[in-house]
C-alpha cells in the first residue's frame, strides 16, 4: 500500500515539475520527488541507495538548483513558450500509450527469467569487491566536478570578477 | 510481486519520457537540467525494477549509488556553466546562445 502511494506521489511531483511555470516551485517539486523515490528504494530494501537519494538528490541538488535560480533571478523565465503547456495533454496521452506498450514488452522479457543474479551477496561485497573499479570512477568523477567548478569560477589575476 | 515490478517499470518509463519531453520542449537552460534530473529519476526506477526482477538488489544498489554520483556531478557542473552563461549573455534562453556557431 505504501509503495502505491509513494509511486502515485512520485508521479504527481514529476507532473508538477513539468506544469509549474516558476522554476523555484519546480525545484522544490524535484526535491519532493526525490524524497518519495527514496521511500520506494527503502521499501525494496535498497537502504544505502535510499540514503544517497535522500541526502544527495533531495538535499544537495535542490540547494544547487535554488542557488542557481537565485543567482539568475532576472533571467528570461517569462519568454518561455506557452506551446509546450498547450500540447501537454496530447503528448501525455501519446507518452502513456508508448509507456504501456513498453512496460508490457519489458515485463514479458524480464519476469520469466526470475532466477537469482546474486541474491546471496551483500551490498558491501558487491560494492567493495565485485564492482571495486566503480569506486575509482566515482573518485575521478568527483574530482572532475571539483576541478570543473574551479575552472568555471576561476578569476583571472588582476580582475575582480567576470565581465 | 510481479505487479510491483510492472508498476515500477511503468512509472520509470513514464518519468523517463517526461524528462525527455522537458528536454525537448523548453528553452530555459535551468528547465533543461531539470529535465535531465527527471530523466535520471526514471532510470533509477527502471534499474530498481530490473534488480527486483532478477533478485539482485545489492548489485543494483551499487549501480544506483554510482549513478547518483554521476547525476550530482553533472548537475553541479551544468548549473555552474549556467551561472557563467547568465553572467556573459544576461539570458538563459538557449536560442540566444549562438556565439559558438561555426
Amino acid at each position: 500500500m505504501i509503495l502505491w502511494i509513494s509511486l502515485a506521489l512520485f508521479m504527481t511531483f514529476l507532473m508538477m515539475i513539468v506544469l509549474f511555470r516558476d522554476l523555484l516551485y519546480s525545484a522544490v517539486a524535484l526535491a519532493l520527488a526525490s524524497v518519495t523515490l527514496s521511500v520506494v528504494l527503502f521499501l525494496f530494501k535498497a537502504n544505502i541507495a535510499a540514503v544517497f537519494e535522500l541526502s544527495v538528490c533531495a538535499g544537495l541538488i535542490t540547494v544547487l538548483f535554488v542557488s542557481t535560480i537565485s543567482l539568475t533571478k532576472n533571467s528570461d523565465q517569462k519568454i518561455e513558450s506557452r506551446v509546450p503547456a498547450a500540447f501537454l495533454p496530447f503528448v501525455l496521452v501519446l507518452l502513456l500509450a508508448i509507456d504501456v506498450g513498453l512496460t508490457v514488452w519489458l515485463a514479458r522479457e524480464m519476469l520469466p527469467a526470475g532466477q537469482a543474479g546474486g541474491t546471496l551477496t551483500s551490498f558491501k561485497e558487491v560494492f567493495w569487491t565485485t564492482r571495486a573499479t566503480d569506486i575509482w570512477g566515482q573518485v575521478s568523477l568527483v574530482l572532475v566536478g571539483v576541478f570543473g567548478i574551479l575552472a568555471i569560477f576561476r578569476v583571472a589575476p588582476g580582475r575582480k570578477d567576470h565581465e | 510481486m510481479n505487479e510491483e515490478i510492472k508498476m515500477l517499470l511503468f512509472c520509470g518509463l513514464l518519468a523517463f519520457m517526461l524528462g525527455l519531453y522537458l528536454l525537448l520542449s523548453h528553452r530555459n537552460l535551468i528547465r533543461i537540467i531539470l529535465g535531465v534530473e527527471v530523466l535520471s529519476k526514471g532510470i533509477t526506477l527502471i534499474l530498481l525494477a530490473a534488480g527486483q526482477a532478477r533478485g539482485a538488489i545489492p548489485f543494483i544498489q551499487s549501480l544506483v549509488v554510482t549513478f547518483i554520483i554521476v547525476e550530482t556531478v553533472l548537475a553541479a557542473v551544468m548549473l555552474g556553466l549556467i551561472v557563467l552563461v547568465y553572467k556573459t549573455h544576461g539570458s538563459l534562453d538557449i536560442r540566444l546562445l549562438s556565439k559558438l556557431k561555426g
